[in-house]
């Protein structure tokens, strides 16, 4: 019996998900980090990525989209994200739609450093969401 | 002559009745409106709180905190003042109170104050008296986003905080204590006042790892934070505006109809007074004839 711990996501306009967990793995800046009970404590921020978890009471993953954000571990870990959809939510013509508007602004950069900035990460946003559409990158049991 | 007194009361009383009719549609529409208002602001408020919080938590805990963030780390020349106000009028004394409070503030303030307007009243106000406003929005509040609260005010007013443009941020704007009563609230965003926060704030009993660094955990802590602070503000405002309409159309609608009482009164005791009349002449003519 794996030791549980309380996972909340939250984003602006709601409380995404609020469940008891085994482990979570989210894309921080640095990678792919996962948490589990008693780990130690920290605050990281994450970079458009998965969010996958081991839901305690079905003894099986899930995964969503998070638009970076950052993740606060104590006792139990909260969730801070702009954005978060589950793979039901996620409209694929829209994310495509929005790769290719992004490359097509990177076709002719701009002297402006945060549309650069703004595409790069509506590149990555919308490939993640494409990703977690088909089940996730990595297929996790 | 008195069917002169007559006509004019009647009328008053005709106008007042459409006015009593539009108070209290608007009185209805407010209702509901902030109805719909306090369920967002209620779920918001559950949510933020955590967050600021846990962010709060690292602020006090954490050592490498960048100075310039903290109160005392640099010295104060100029604040930007974040005035949240309606777009619409006849909600009592919503704005005024808000404006009020921060003249008294730019008054006390040597420095030239920076101002940034949500919600036209407040902007027309300031734009009228030549106060530099560098930001404004002016969308209804109750539609803005959370992105729209970052694009729009947070990332350049805390870019001009970075750039040393300014040095504090002030937040005035009003509390929702009921839908009865709403206050005006003075809170400063940055500089971060790490003081008055560690009452209360235990020491964490573990150290904190943080990632990447300390710094960049920070760099976007401190944006976040503000912008979690104006956006339930900004939602906060909002819902208090729509308690002050409502409160406001419900005191003019009884006016009105207290107005309406009196005026029928006068109206009735003036045809009374007509018929009086009409029989005295009557009863007075009989007599001279007989």
């Amino acid at each position: 019996m794996a030791n549980t711990l309380q996972l909340e996501v939250i984003t602006p306009s709601k409380l995404f998900y609020r469940g008891e967990v085994e482990l979570v793995i989210v894309r921080t800046t640095e990678g792919d980090e996962g948490f589990m009970a008693n780990h130690s404590w920290g605050v990281k921020l994450l970079a458009a990525g998965e969010l996958w978890f081991k839901e305690a009471e079905t003894k099986k993953f899930r995964v969503a989209s998070l638009a970076g954000g950052f993740i606060d571990v104590k006792e139990n870990i909260i969730i801070f994200t702009d954005a978060a959809e589950w793979p039901e939510e996620i409209d694929v013509e829209r994310a495509k739609e929005e790769r290719r508007k992004a490359e097509e602004w990177l076709k002719f950069p701009s002297e402006d450093d945060i549309e650069i900035e703004l595409a790069r990460t509506a590149i990555r946003k919308s490939t993640v969401r494409m990703n977690v559409k088909e089940g996730g990158l990595k297929q996790r049991q | 002559m008195a069917g002169n007194n007559m006509r004019d009361i009647k009328r008053r009383i005709k106008s007042n009745t459409s006015m009593e009719q539009i108070t209290k549609a608007m009185k209805l529409v407010s209702a509901a409106k902030l109805r719909k208002a306090k369920s967002i602001f209620d779920r918001i408020q559950e949510n933020f709180n955590y967050v600021s919080e846990s962010i709060e938590e690292v602020f006090h805990n954490a050592d490498g905190v960048p100075d310039e963030y903290l109160a005392g780390g640099r010295e104060i020349k100029r604040t930007a003042y974040i005035i949240i106000t309606s777009n619409r009028g006849l909600c009592g004394s919503f704005n005024s109170n808000v404006i009020k409070e921060a003249v008294t503030l730019m008054e006390n303030d040597p420095g030239e104050p920076v101002i940034i307007a949500i919600g036209s009243k407040g902007r027309d106000y300031f734009a009228k008296r030549n106060y530099e406003i560098c930001a404004e929005y002016m969308l209804p509040p109750e539609d803005i986003s959370f992105l729209d609260v970052r694009n729009i005010i947070t990332r350049p007013v805390v870019g001009m905080y970075n750039r040393g443009e300014i040095d504090r941020i002030i937040l005035v704007s009003t509390r929702f204590i009921s839908t009865l009563t709403q206050e005006t609230e003075t809170q400063t965003l940055l500089p971060l006042e790490v003081g008055e926060k560690n009452l209360g704030m235990p020491a964490l009993p573990y150290s904190m790892e943080y990632g990447p660094s300390v710094e960049e955990v920070f760099n976007y802590l401190v944006p976040k934070y503000v912008e979690i602070r104006l956006y339930s503000a900004i939602v906060e405002s909002a819902t208090s505006e729509h308690a002050a309409r409502r409160m406001a159309m419900e005191s003019a609608t009884d006016n009105a109809n207290e107005m309406i009482n009196e005026l029928t009164m006068n109206y009735n005791r003036a045809r009374q007074a007509a018929i009086t009349r009409e029989i005295t002449e009557i009863v007075g003519g009989a007599e001279a004839l007989a």
